[in-house]
């Protein structure tokens, strides 16, 4: 009975923090396309559940495709995305402890928005590398690790600046909203 | 012999409608408003060299854009919201002129649109 009222509790606490999150993607590059791993992970104390894309694991966001244009990436949750993105992610590595990591899909009820995973995260980085635009030829210097900074979960800054181009993470936040930009120039 | 004319010149008529709908190809940046457009652009220009973040602005401890970089962004997001038939005093009152709530409001705005005219878009074809 203490269990469940405990789950109820922490259920109702989710639903009212469930927070208006979105991470938008726009790649101004028209020389590079974007390969990147995106992350969502928990703020609140400790980095867990910490959710990443898996297939694919790099999404790419190809050369000029920003909202100038109606091809940037918009993922409003990990469910949603799957429907409404141009760049559908079909799966999720979701990791519950440093030790403990399971491949759910998209569509799999424990990431679905409101969930506990869903209500706990929050976009914060990207492992990515550039390439030129629809080859497999990567540019070594135009890479790293770009999301929230000062966070030890990640260890991410959030600009980078190579002779190639810029990458740059920032948010827009109001109270109940926060959008996560990943703009690469 | 009225009749195979008259057939012929329909299907020449269906041919002709056949081959404008290639000529009127909808994309989702043709079937933006201006005011969509000029939201596009105030992010664009987040990249130009002035408008980068100075070494100041890197040092933070937040990620949160600058005040200085919102405030390249407010003016296409008012305009945006207006376009919608917002009056200037509804957005004043609704925002309280934040700037973060204008871009995000805009944003909003903005994204339905895109789906408006994504799904307008599959529909014709």
């Amino acid at each position: 009975m203490k269990k469940l009222l405990t789950v109820i509790f922490i259920a109702a606490v989710s639903l009212i923090h469930a927070q208006n999150l979105k991470l938008i993607v726009n790649n101004y590059s028209t020389t590079f396309d974007f390969h990147g791993t995106l992350s969502a992970h928990n703020f609140g104390g400790g980095c867990y559940p910490y959710v990443t894309t898996n297939s694919p694991a790099m999404v790419v966001v190809p050369a000029n495709a920003n909202m100038n244009n109606g091809n940037e990436l918009v993922y409003a949750n990990f469910k949603d995305q799957y429907v409404n993105s141009l760049y559908p992610n079909a799966s999720w590595m979701v990791q519950l402890s440093a030790a403990t990591s399971i491949v759910r899909a998209w569509n799999h009820a424990s990431i679905a928005p409101g969930g506990v995973i869903s209500a706990n995260t929050k976009w914060s980085s990207s492992q990515f590398q550039m390439y030129y635009a629809g080859t497999s030829t990567p540019e070594p210097s135009f890479s790293g690790l770009i999301g929230e900074p000062q966070d030890p979960c990640t260890g991410a800054i959030s600009n980078i600046s190579t002779p190639y181009g810029d990458v740059e993470w920032f948010n827009i936040t109001t109270g109940n909203v926060d959008y996560s930009y990943l703009q690469i120039y | 012999m009225k009749k195979t004319i008259l057939l012929a010149a329909f299907a020449i008529l269906g041919l002709v409608s056949c081959t404008n709908e290639g000529t009127a190809v909808n994309t989702v940046s043709s079937m933006k408003t201006p005011q969509m457009e000029n939201f596009d652009k105030a992010f664009k220009s987040l990249g130009e060299p002035q408008n980068r973040p100075t070494e100041e602005e890197r040092k933070r401890n937040t990620s949160e854009l600058s005040d200085r970089r919102k405030a390249l962004l407010v003016p296409a997001s008012k305009e945006l919201i207006l376009s919608t038939g917002v009056t200037e005093s509804e957005l004043m009152r609704k925002t309280g002129g934040d700037m973060s709530q204008i871009i995000v409001w805009a944003t909003q705005i903005y994204m339905k649109k895109s789906e408006d005219i994504r799904n307008n878009i599959k529909a014709e074809n």
